[in-house]
């Protein structure tokens, strides 16, 4: 078989590599801006089987990077078709599709099929999903991300001292510290460059070829053509925001919301509560949702209902918002923010189960 | 006084608008970082790792101030 004969005849490759390319399992997170190459070179490679999850669908704008596909592909869901084409391609490859998103409900039976995860996720909350799940089912995990005309890759589960993401970047960017989540500019070749990167620290990590990128975080610059290298060592630290058990990790919610939500201190919220006049303090849990809180200066307004209909909020200027834990007055604050940009909309840190919460302390009897 | 030579990457040479530039001396790193947030408030509201002569800090790090420092932000896209 000629197919592979370009890369069997170089002397450290060889068929001992090829064969180890055959016999391997990777899944690709994402076949977009970075999938699309990486799949398209590992297939080429002969990665005996290749998994491809995305639940997303092909829109015009994706085609200037999402090198896969072409004008009539618009509007098809991007797993399958990127695996009809690699099939079509290269018949001998073992192409499964995953045409979902993938969550910590169903990412653990996906992943654990695998040895050796590709990350081309376009968000954080992926990012550190996949990040935590690798750590905990010991799977390899090569990380590329993008930034309009930057990229960044490493290598984490792997080697003699293996880090993870977590090492680097300890927890998610709050939201607020995610200025814009609505897509930013992209120049097409930046993300083909760092996927294939991934495709070339994957094929050296599967069949034992050269020094795989391990215990670094590289840095490229298109503009510069600026290759920047920096050393991390496994954090002791990072262990501890990582789920114990895949039980734990399936509860935990990796979801961040894009915008501009705030979030506020009990302290503070009530302070503004009590002495600004057009604040409102407002408690978003359903009806029904333990314990009840009836406090002087709380209203209680759903989250139900104030994403139907804002008209309590017309006329004021600092609006309070909490739930039982902050996850869903985060959620909310931002949502709100979008159609009320000039008003001030916090989210009250923590929720009802703060240590620092007055309600906390109250419901507990202290 | 000696002058760090600093690095910024992403969103962070956008938000300085600069990928490099110079800053007083600092003794360690967390004084060096709460200096930068006061000097740039927009660093405020940003996520980022820091790096020594190539080296990511963990922890606090003394700094003798001919070191390159890197301010390294995650990126997201793909």
């Amino acid at each position: 078989m000629k197919r592979f004969e370009r890369q069997t005849i170089l002397p450290d490759f060889g068929t001992a590599g090829q064969e180890k390319l055959a016999r391997a399992k990777v899944l690709v997170v994402g076949a977009g801006g970075l999938g699309c190459p990486s799949l398209l070179y590992l297939a080429a490679a002969g990665v005996g089987t290749i998994g491809i999850a995305d639940g997303d669908s092909i829109s015009e704008s994706n085609l200037n990077r999402q090198t896969l596909f072409g004008q009539n592909d618009i509007g098809k869901p991007k797993a399958e078709t990127a695996a009809n084409i690699l099939q079509q391609k290269y018949p001998d490859v073992n192409l499964n599709v995953i045409p979902q998103f993938l969550t910590p409900q169903n990412a653990p039976e996906v992943l654990e099929e695998y040895d050796l995860i590709l990350d081309g996720s376009d968000n954080f909350g992926t990012r550190y999903m996949i990040n935590d799940l690798c750590v905990l089912l010991q799977k390899p995990l090569i990380m590329g991300a993008i930034y309009q005309y930057e990229g960044q890759l490493a290598v984490f589960n792997y080697g003699e001292r293996p880090i993870n993401y977590r090492d680097i970047y300890h927890s998610p960017p709050q939201s607020s510290e995610i200025p814009n989540c609505s897509e930013t500019g992209v120049i097409g070749v930046l993300p083909g460059i760092i996927g294939n990167l991934q495709a070339a620290e994957a094929i050296k990590l599967l069949s034992g070829l050269g020094k795989v990128l391990t215990n670094k975080l590289l840095f490229y610059n298109l503009k510069t053509s600026g290759f920047f290298e920096v050393n991390v060592d496994p954090n002791p630290e990072s262990v501890k925001s990582i789920p114990q058990d895949l039980e734990s990790f399936r509860r935990k919610n990796y979801e961040i919301t894009c915008g501009l939500a705030e979030s506020i201190s009990w302290e503070k919220a009530f302070d503004w509560s009590r002495n600004l006049e057009s604040s409102k303090l407002i408690d978003i849990r359903e009806a029904g949702e333990m314990p009840e809180l009836d406090q002087p200066g709380i209203e209680k307004i759903p989250m139900s209902v104030l994403l139907q209909d804002q008209e309590q909020l017309e006329s004021v200027e600092n609006v309070l918002l909490f739930c039982k834990s902050g996850q869903r007055s985060e959620n909310l604050a931002a949502r709100l923010k979008e159609l009320f940009p000039e008003k001030k909309i916090f989210s009250i840190a923590g929720g009802i189960l703060d240590p620092s919460s007055p309600l906390n302390t109250r419901i507990h009897g202290t | 006084m000696e002058l760090f030579k600093i690095k910024a990457f992403g969103l962070l040479a956008e938000k300085l608008q600069a990928s490099e530039f110079d800053f007083p001396y600092h003794k360690d790193t967390e004084q060096l970082l709460n200096a930068l947030k006061e000097s740039h408030p927009e660093l405020q509201s940003s996520k980022f790792s820091l790096a020594v002569d190539k080296n990511l800090v963990q922890q606090n790090t003394g700094l003798n101030g001919n070191e390159e420092i890197a301010l390294l932000p995650p990126f997201s896209g793909g």
